[in-house]
């Protein structure tokens, strides 16, 4: 780091430094470390705000073992985890290719903004839009399959516990405003133009150039979108919230409706907390090893 | 068209290898064209299709719903717009109000701190740093319900000012950490001169610092704003007078109010997303490097 280097020997420490820091600590104490904390240590507590609250030592940990409603949903974000890997990066890398493969420079840019321009919607107004494509009566969906002569696939899209689930993960098809297409476009333009010469010279084709050089050339970046794949969707929330809020017949339940529901509708704050705690947990996990895997391999890689 | 290809056919790094005929080149580079843009074409059409609809069925009222599902329909129904503009107004005031008191203090506590880090050697330093990038890893349902306790025993709830807080300390975090790399980046000779003409640390930090960190001054700012129209549990939670709503909350509330009042709902819902869209476009390049945020960050 470039900092201001003085002179050994008469090195003078800056006290003002710490006044400038003072207040963004006082108020990171407060709002940031404060209820991080006092999650943590209230997860073992029956709390109850306001009024006394009994030490339980592990028991709310005890009771999410037993909580078929929990794991009903760490099950539920298991399929939206891998549909999020998978199909949803097919399409953006598609994308990603095809721009990339266009041979004027204005071809790409119109593109790549209209590819890109649903990211300028609001995501509560895209939730709200689809939720409207999946109306049973007048929603797109239904419509569309009427008009086409197959009515008899019409269906209540989200409010049937067999679609509910895949009918919220296919809210944004085809996911290519995203940030996945982002990544894998930047990744493309940093290969150098050598790399594909080489490659044409060498007569491979375009599959053959698809793995054997654009996805090696993305594997960082790949890591990089796992690792955000899986916090995204440790705290998925939102779009199960407005469209089904954890229904029918909890088909669509997720580990963050479960946790408010436990402190808002079961009034159970400690329980809530616990299960807070345990995403925490998770979060940090992926996060450290994904650091600490980053790091070997690069130490590799150089080495 | 033609001679742009011929002229590209004739450079070594976007051509064919040399010695292949041109036109061999030309016909391939056309086909590839136009087989990549009918791909996209469906690609960008899909992605976009629910906005057109929105806007289309925005100003149609709820007969040429029905009638003309598909298509747009004529006379264009504009009042659509004002019905919705009474509803959806109260919330996107108060999402500007947050995104701005917001603003103003993330930058007041993290770009001096920023600077700090950047560019001063103190015992402590590394920790201190380390601490705020620590908070990186909380995820931010984590601290929902003890945040939701301690702002009622602030007595708090249920004001504008509940929803500003996690917004400033939230994007305080983000943005030492990013205004700090930047700031790292800036070659020290600049202040050096500045220090030869007899300038202090405070006189450094106001009139060369922050407008050359402009730029990631303007990706923190735009981060704020994306924060503010896109979170949803918060203000759900913790506001109940309807015109206290942020957008999220605020618009799935308006979206069960105006339910099959598709021209004023799906007005309401072009409304609300006026201001990114806005800022789509003219600040483009923030826009998506706010988007982008989270990977810089976890670079």
């Amino acid at each position: 780091m470039i900092g201001r280097k003085a002179p050994p020997g008469r090195r003078r420490i800056p006290w003002g430094v710490y006044l400038v820091l003072l207040p963004t600590f006082a108020a990171l104490a407060v709002f940031a470390y404060y209820p991080a904390l006092s999650g943590m240590l209230h997860s073992l507590y029956e709390w109850r705000p306001g009024f006394a609250s009994p030490f339980v030592g592990l028991e709310n940990y005890v009771t999410m073992l037993g909580d078929d409603l929990w794991w009903a949903s760490f099950r539920n974000i298991g399929i939206i985890f891998v549909w999020a890997v998978t199909l949803m990066w097919v399409f953006p890398l598609l994308a990603a290719e095809l721009v990339m493969s266009l041979s004027s420079e204005r071809l790409r840019f119109v593109f790549r903004t209209l590819l890109i321009l649903p990211l300028a919607f609001p995501a509560v107004v895209n939730v709200l839009l689809w939720q409207f494509m999946y109306d049973p009566r007048d929603g797109v969906v239904n419509s569309l399959l009427r008009a086409v002569g197959l009515d008899g696939l019409a269906s209540n899209w989200i409010g049937d516990p067999d679609t509910a689930l895949t009918a919220l993960m296919t809210v944004g098809f085809p996911w290519v405003a995203s940030l996945p297409f982002l990544v894998f476009l930047s990744a493309l333009q940093n290969v150098p133009a050598e790399i594909y010469q080489a490659a044409e010279v060498d007569g491979a084709g375009r599959l053959r150039r698809l793995w054997s050089i654009d996805l090696p050339m993305m594997l960082r970046d790949v890591k990089l979108l796992l690792v955000m794949a899986v916090i995204a969707v440790l705290q998925y929330g939102m779009q199960a919230h407005i469209m089904t809020k954890g229904g029918p017949d909890n088909a669509t339940q997720v580990p963050v409706l479960r946790m408010l529901d436990a402190a808002f509708l079961d009034t159970d704050w400690g329980y809530a907390a616990a299960l807070g705690t345990v995403l925490f947990v998770l979060t940090l996990v992926v996060s450290v090893g994904a650091l600490l895997a980053g790091r070997k391999g690069g130490r590799n890689a150089r080495a | 068209m033609l001679v742009r290809e011929k002229a590209r056919a004739a450079e070594p790094t976007a051509g064919p290898v040399a010695g292949r005929a041109a036109k061999v080149w030309m016909t391939r580079t056309r086909r590839t064209d136009l087989m990549a843009g009918a791909v996209l074409s469906v690609l960008a059409f899909a992605g976009l299709f629910p906005y057109l609809f929105m806007l289309a069925a925005s100003v149609k009222d709820n007969e040429q719903f029905y009638e003309s599902y598909w298509a747009p329909a004529w006379p264009i129904r504009l009042g659509n717009y004002a019905v919705a503009w009474e509803q959806v107004s109260p919330y996107l005031f108060t999402s500007f109000v947050v995104a701005g008191f917001a603003i103003v203090g993330t930058l007041a506590l993290a770009s001096a701190a920023a600077f700090v880090f950047a560019r001063y050697r103190f015992p402590g330093r590394n920790l201190l740093f380390g601490l705020v990038a620590a908070l990186l890893m909380v995820p931010a349902v984590t601290s929902l319900i003890p945040l939701f306790v301690l702002m009622r025993d602030l007595d708090i709830l249920d004001t504008r000012l509940v929803l500003i807080i996690p917004h400033i300390t939230g994007n305080t975090v983000f943005g030492i950490v990013i205004m700090r790399t930047y700031m790292a980046q800036i070659p020290e000779e600049i202040f050096e001169a500045a220090r030869v003409d007899g300038a202090g640390g405070i006189r450094m930090f106001v009139s060369l610092m922050m407008p050359l960190a402009r730029p990631v001054v303007g990706t923190v700012a735009l981060v704020t704003v994306l924060g503010v129209w896109n979170d949803y549990f918060w203000p759900l939670l913790t506001v109940q007078t309807d015109e206290f709503r942020t957008i999220p909350a605020g618009l799935a509330f308006f979206a069960n109010q105006n339910v099959q009042q598709w021209g004023p709902l799906f007005a309401g819902y072009t409304l609300a997303s006026l201001p990114l869209l806005l800022m789509f476009t003219f600040l483009s390049k923030w826009f998506l490097a706010g988007i982008q945020g989270g990977i810089v960050s976890g670079k």
